[in-house]
């Protein structure tokens, strides 16, 4: 067997492109996500019950189903209702309602453990419980958990493949595509593997970089 | 300033202050000492309602505490608090800290309230510190920013909740000089601590707590020269 | 919705699949894990930077590229073999939980203080016992709830095994969902399904956790906790808590 790059190099442009939607997909559906998690955990940490109960089962229920199955849901099964979403929604709306699950028990990890007296402190202030969430723990609540939602994103970055199932143009569709026409497995693979890798690392990095320039306390 | 009259207060089944009684005029600067456990810290909690009432009166510079339509915010605006463990914002620059309450709680414009962050920061020493942030300062400075933040508000009472009790012996001197001032300014003052120097030489009141009731009160140098009761006797021997 | 009654052995054949697998690979990947783990841990230095590529690239990248390149590629390596769809699923996605759990067992053993290690050695205890005395038990306590959170995690990320076309519980809902044109009704049962296995576990583990009351956050969720490539050699960790995917 021998090893040989040269018949990939034809298919570079689709296999990056594959890329940029795997990026931008990831992206637009952590942002999303990140935002939905927070009024998730503003729900789960607020006054009513209802509100507190509906977002307990959306965690709860997301965090113990998988994604693939989730997606197949959105892809296929509203398809019974006639709504019949493209890859590309089906993923955005996958990947947020995924991500936004995850987001809220970090942020609440990461609210919680901001010292109460902080909040002590705020509330002598005459602050009020929004006023105190939005000025006194919200910054420091991030900063404790910057780790965790860098890392977050990047396992929906990872976990963005996924979406080649349902032919999302992504990165891994790119390489299946590759495969099947050039049938050099090996080498496409092991391309396709180094190019997350590279930009998981690049992530990582990253974060611990902008880490120390955000969070500058 | 501050009336209370037979106050409760219990943590589920656990009745912690038994039926305080006292008066804290303008102007008075009060100590309060105790061992562990008295209530003294849960007392003052309960002037500035971090600690709701469950039975008694509370009234302090004219709000009536135990009102059910009384907002908790009217009342600590009135009613400034400095903890033990400073509790300063640590994503926020020194100036920032003393300044967000009065911009976001008391509404006022941003050029008046740096001033008087400014002015507030000089009068307790630390006007080179305003762009530094609280890991950057000692025990000592933080508290006094912290004192700083307090007045900021304006407020009618200061409460302070162990104030020296987390620091390093050199620096406990520059907080209690900062007290020292501000009760000669005339401010009112609540504090529970174990510094009984400064009790003596600043309050003009002490009373001792234990166990959930007020069991003495008077002038420093009586109470600390001539204690009439036992348990007053008793404590103050421990801490000498 | 009936009809999805009929259709209930497959959905039932394919969960009784996913355990299969998860079982497998439940015992495979901690083993395997725990053994990369020590290696991670240990102070010879060619084990260190082996075991540490092999775990920064394993978790840098997706589990899908994994199942698929050992599908498809692997089996080119060994003229004429034939990897089953079990066995390929098996071998990735053990291949992949077992990266996670050498960083978690590799934490675990760092977390024990310097001091035991000496103490031990002052009372003449060997390598072995040293280790299999002293440092391990107390590693394990330290090791077992994020262990537990891998686990319950890999059960979630089993479902991608279905795209190499192995028939557990996700492909059989697939299936059944287009057979009877309920894709709705299929996977709710497939996503119920999945809810209460993995729910009680994760309930029974906070639970376990809390007994022995080690850390103060809840268990990692999925497959994460530790951040891949450069991060892992500059030994940075998210805190404990519940990030995840899948």
């Amino acid at each position: 067997m021998t090893w040989y790059l040269g018949d990939l190099i034809p298919y570079l442009p689709l296999i990056l492109q594959g890329l940029w939607v795997s990026i931008y997909v990831s992206v637009a559906s952590f942002l999303a996500g990140t935002a939905l998690g927070l009024v998730a955990y503003r729900a789960k940490a607020g006054r009513s019950p209802a509100l507190r109960r509906m977002s307990s089962a959306y965690i709860e229920v997301i965090r113990n189903v998988p994604l693939l199955v989730v997606l197949y849901l959105i892809y296929f099964g509203l398809g019974q209702f006639g709504i019949n979403l493209d890859p590309l929604w089906s993923t955005l709306i996958a990947l947020t309602i995924n991500n936004g699950a995850y987001v809220a028990e970090i942020l609440r990890a990461g609210f919680d453990s901001v010292p109460g007296g902080l909040r002590e402190a705020a509330q002598a202030l005459g602050m009020s419980s929004r006023q105190t969430f939005r000025y006194v723990v919200f910054v420091p609540g991030i900063r404790k958990v910057f780790p965790a939602l860098t890392n977050q994103f990047i396992l929906l970055f990872l976990f963005s493949s996924v979406a080649s199932v349902i032919a999302l143009p992504e990165l891994t569709n790119a390489l299946m595509t590759v495969n099947s026409n050039t049938l050099r497995t090996f080498e496409v693979f092991t391309v396709g593997a180094l190019l997350y890798y590279a930009v998981s690392s690049v992530l990582a990095v990253g974060s611990r970089v902008g880490e120390k320039r955000l969070f500058k306390w | 300033m501050i009336s209370v009259t037979d106050l409760h207060k219990s943590f589920g089944k656990v009745e912690v202050l038994k039926g305080m009684s006292c008066e804290i005029a303008a102007s008075e600067v009060v100590c309060l000492i105790g061992p562990s456990g008295s209530g003294k810290s849960t007392f003052l909690r309960c002037l500035n309602l971090l600690e709701s009432i469950t039975a008694g009166t509370v009234i302090i510079n004219g709000h009536d505490l135990g009102d059910p339509k009384l907002n908790k915010i009217t009342v600590r605006k009135d009613v400034g608090m400095v903890f033990q463990q400073f509790n300063l914002f640590p994503h926020l620059k020194v100036l920032d800290n003393i300044m967000l309450a009065p911009l976001k709680v008391g509404k006022k414009d941003r050029p008046a309230t740096e001033r008087k962050a400014l002015e507030l920061l000089d009068k307790v020493g630390l006007s080179d510190k305003a762009d530094a942030y609280p890991s950057a300062l000692s025990g000592g400075q933080q508290q006094r920013v912290a004192i700083a933040r307090a007045l900021a508000m304006d407020p009618a009472v200061m409460l302070f909740d162990e104030p020296t009790s987390a620091l390093d012996p050199e620096t406990v001197g520059d907080v209690l000089e900062v007290m020292k001032r501000l009760a000669e300014e005339g401010m009112t003052m609540v504090v529970v601590s174990h510094e009984m120097g400064f009790a003596r030489e600043v309050a003009d009141r002490v009373i001792f707590i234990d166990e959930g009731l007020i069991v003495e009160e008077g002038k420093p140098s009586e109470m600390f020269d001539t204690p009439r009761h036992e348990r007053t006797r008793a404590f103050l021997r421990r801490v000498s | 919705m009936g009809d999805l009654l009929t259709y209930l052995p497959p959905l039932a054949r394919g969960a009784g699949m996913t355990i299969i697998l998860c079982l497998i690979v439940g015992v495979a990947g901690s083993i395997l894990g725990f053994v990369i783990g020590l290696a991670r841990a240990s102070s010879i230095g060619v084990l260190r930077w082996i075991s540490a590529i092999y775990t920064n690239f394993l978790r840098g990248i997706p589990l899908l590229i994994i199942l698929l390149f050992t599908y498809f590629a692997l089996p080119l390596l060994i003229p004429g073999a034939v990897f089953s769809q079990l066995m390929s699923g098996a071998i990735g996605l053990t291949l992949f939980v077992s990266a996670y759990i050498a960083e978690v067992v590799r934490g675990a053993i760092e977390s024990v203080p310097r001091g035991q290690y000496e103490a031990a050695e002052a009372l003449g205890l060997g390598f072995f016992n040293k280790f299999r005395y002293v440092i391990v038990p107390q590693a394990m306590r330290v090791m077992v709830p994020p262990w537990v959170g891998i686990l319950l995690a890999m059960i979630k990320d089993s479902s991608l095994v279905s795209v190499i076309g192995f028939v557990d519980l996700t492909q059989a809902g697939k299936i059944v969902g287009t057979t009877t044109m309920q894709p709705l009704w299929a996977f709710v049962v497939v996503g119920a399904v999945y809810f209460f296995i993995c729910y009680p576990l994760g309930r029974f583990g906070r639970w376990y956790e809390k007994r022995l009351s080690i850390s103060l956050a809840r268990p990692p969720d999925t497959l994460q906790i530790f951040v891949p490539a450069i991060s892992g050699l500059l030994e940075h960790e998210p805190p404990r808590d519940a990030g995840g995917s899948t």
